[in-house]
């Protein structure tokens, strides 16, 4: 009982540390609006600098890295702001409407094809056609036309991630279940995740945890092992509702069954979970291997294929079975920049080939050139990722779901349709309700768009 | 009308010089973006605000039709009939008692008074995990399992005592300002009297403490009825009860930021725009019968 007295105190102490921090990078964030304020003002020029914006705090290091590499070449310094997640947007969105964009930003399969709509980016053809070292044809082909929009280039792909299952261990030593190999299905996630779940409820020990809101990382997965897509490819519609899609909801509600509930996994996290010792498996995403690579329990943490979905129950993995989502990032620049040459330059340098190799080398993120990421595995001394790069020989990429405004329905589902199922994993009906509803509502939201 | 003398005139440009800063910040900052809201909430607006089309009241229509703006604006005014009361009363409390010549008063204003300089992000987060069900301190103190922020029954509760705890040193404050205008003589004539202290502070320090305690009850009314950082902080959004906490600027930054629906936004603020000002209104009416203007 005092280990989690203990426990509870220190986890309130590290958010209200961590929050001091936060504040730090929004200071940040707001003094580097003013600065691209007097970029505007001063004409440009070589000595103005360029704001570069990004949400995701593992890259930052290794970002900072190569464009200051590009800043020694270029001469031009370069700021990168890190904003969280949902505040990137709202930042985003508002620089759109008020004519304030950071320079050079992520773009994200969420929102691109707004942003490229409305001539908010850069377009980038006859800088591409002037560029010998970026030809569009050696990316992944999912993520060039991602980004590109009436026969226009409006950003290049940045990197691509995949998933991998995430396990503990020690857990797994602790209560005698035999750890995760590349042969695993999703039933075998189920009868670990049952084992150590009935063996460590004195513990507080959960076997497997997913919220409503892993779906990339998570539960899409599944759906797509069984033959079903979130989004059909013309990004038209949903199969999600169909027999196959309810077979692929259906055999995670099973594993619902025996991880942690819906609302310790809201309240917590599942990341907090794992690295609190107290779940033993989760699937992530390539992009939080820094994460878990840096946090205190690491050496425990091991990272294998992510299990496929035994669809036609022959016990064997059949192509198409072991499906993992990809999703490519892309380096765009603002229409209104002030320094378009030096923010294509800073693009260019970031995705040629040898930024890619240099991006993986760092351990950054797998390139978004095929072939190249080897050097990603070996990113991490100590940690075997390989799981991420292997997915792509042993099974099959699908890209992230994304319509025009994917943010409406993909909250949307998360919230009003999966939750009931998520909180009830008891009963087959509310899954299958579920889904149905899920069609509901992309169907909807798309007839909006 | 009388012609102004040179020196008038005079009098009036400086007038005029000197709230034009002051104007001018609330046309650019207040009014502009009062009109161009109630604009927006007759569109169908565009991404980024570009290219909006007039639909008339179509959007009031859906906003007014949909269960969740009611259940909204219910979430708005349970969490109100919290903060309010029991952030008016605690702190006048705790405002008689610091306002005595004791020793350590100051240090007590200070404790009450720092929640109110925490950034409201930090506080909404170290709350967050003292209500954590399976590992939070509250729970494990008590030996008890409550959801204090999942479980839809409590979870607006839990919400309104963490409102009432940041707002307590604020009102603290302006209360006990109210109380050294009250002049000391009527305790004394009071005390001649042989009044207890407890018949003191309801005859003479609430009546005179009236305009103080309006001025507080309407803003936090006001205050109470905009919430949004505390449900947007400390309930993530897969959070079973957040239907029943969130409110209505919760649901107007869904709309207009998440979804980038601003036209939609800009309804659902101008129905909570119009609830504030019928509440005004009655506060203003009520006013007159309950105030004691010395």
């Amino acid at each position: 009982m005092n280990t989690r007295k203990f426990l509870a105190l220190v986890m309130s102490l590290i958010m209200a540390a961590s929050l001091v921090a936060c504040g730090g990078g929004g200071g940040g964030t707001s003094g580097g609006g003013e600065s691209a304020d007097n970029n505007a003002g001063g004409g440009g020029g070589s000595s103005a600098g360029l704001q570069v914006a990004i949400w995701d705090n593992n890259q930052l290091a290794g970002l900072k890295e190569i464009a200051d590499a590009w800043s020694a070449e270029s001469g031009v310094p370069v700021t990168i702001n890190v904003i969280t997640w949902d505040s990137y947007w709202t930042l985003l969105s508002s620089g759109a409407s008020g004519g304030t964009m950071p320079d050079v930003f992520w773009m994200h399969s969420n929102t691109a094809q707004m942003y490229m709509e409305n001539d908010l980016l850069l377009n980038l053809d006859e800088y591409i056609a002037n560029d010998d070292s970026i030809s569009l044809d050696n990316y992944y082909p999912g993520i060039v036309s991602l980004y590109s929009s009436n026969g226009s280039q409006y950003a290049l792909p940045k990197d691509h991630d995949t998933i991998a299952l995430l396990y503990n261990q020690a857990l797994f030593d602790k209560y005698g279940v035999e750890a995760p190999t590349d042969d695993w299905s999703w039933d075998n996630v189920y009868e670990a995740a049952k084992a150590i779940t009935e063996a460590g409820s004195a513990d507080n020990v959960y076997g497997f945890a997913m919220n409503t809101s892993n779906n990339q990382d998570g539960w899409y997965n599944f759906v797509y092992d069984y033959g079903a897509q979130v989004i059909t490819d013309d990004h038209k519609g949903t199969t999600i509702g169909s027999d196959e899609g309810k077979a692929g909801m259906e055999m995670l509600r099973k594993i619902l069954t025996v991880s942690a509930p819906q609302p310790v996994v809201a309240e917590t996290g599942t990341d907090s979970l794992f690295m609190s010792n107290l779940c033993a498996m989760i699937t992530q995403g390539s992009w939080m291997i820094n994460a878990f690579y840096t946090a205190d329990g690491h050496d425990n943490y091991k990272w294998a294929l992510l299990p496929y979905g035994d669809a036609n129950g022959n016990g064997m993995c059949d192509p198409g079975e072991r499906q993992s989502s990809y999703n490519g990032l892309g380096w765009a620049a603002s229409a209104a920049t002030s320094n378009p040459d030096a923010a294509y330059s800073l693009i260019s340098y970031f995705c040629n080939e040898a930024g890619q190799v240099k991006q993986a080398e760092l351990g950054v993120t797998m390139a978004a050139i095929p072939g190249i990421s080897d050097a990603f595995s070996e990113a991490f001394p100590g940690m075997d990722v390989s799981a991420f790069n292997r997915i792509e020989e042993e099974g099959m990429l699908f890209f992230r779901p994304y319509t025009r405004n994917t943010t409406v329905w993909e909250d949307k589902i998360q919230q009003d349709a999966f939750l009931a199922a998520w909180l009830n994993p008891a009963d087959e009906a509310t899954m299958a309700m579920a889904c149905d509803n899920a069609q509901a509502i992309i169907d909807a939201a798309i007839a909006a768009e | 009308m009388k012609k102004m003398t040179a020196a008038e005139k005079n009098a009036a440009i400086w007038a005029w010089a000197f709230i034009t800063p002051t104007m001018l910040g609330l046309i650019v900052l207040n009014f502009y973006p009062i009109f161009d809201t109630v604009w927006q909430s007759l569109c169908k607006t565009g991404d980024f605000g570009r290219g909006n089309t007039f639909v008339g009241l179509a959007n009031y229509a859906t906003v007014l039709k949909q269960a969740e703006t009611w259940q909204s604006l219910w979430n708005t005014i349970k969490y109100a009939l919290i903060e309010v009361p029991f952030g008016v009363v605690i702190a006048l409390v705790l405002a008689v008692f610091l306002n005595k010549k004791l020793a350590g008063t100051s240090i007590y204003r200070t404790i009450f008074f720092l929640p109110m300089v925490c950034a409201p992000a930090a506080v909404a987060m170290v709350w967050r995990w003292l209500y954590n069900q399976q590992f939070g301190l509250l729970n494990n103190i008590f030996h008890v399992k409550v959801g204090w922020i999942n479980d839809p029954k409590i979870a607006w509760i839990s919400i309104g005592i963490i409102g009432v705890w940041s707002i307590i040193g604020y009102n603290m404050v302006l209360f006990i300002s109210g109380l050294q205008e009250i002049p000391h003589d009527y305790y004394e004539a009071a005390d001649i009297d042989g009044a207890t202290g407890i018949r003191q502070f309801f005859y003479i320090t609430i009546p005179l403490l009236s305009p103080t305690t309006f001025f507080i009850v309407q803003t936090r009314l006001i205050g109470a009825l905009t919430v949004f950082d505390l449900m947007f902080m400390v309930m993530d959004k897969t959070n079973q009860a957040l239907k029943q906490v969130q409110s209505v600027v919760y649901l107007f930054y869904q709309y207009a930021f998440t979804n980038g629906n601003r036209g939609y936004g800009a309804t659902l603020v101008m129905v909570l725009l119009v609830f504030i000002l019928v509440v005004t209104f009655i506060m203003q009416k009520a006013e007159k019968k309950l105030v004691f203007y010395n």
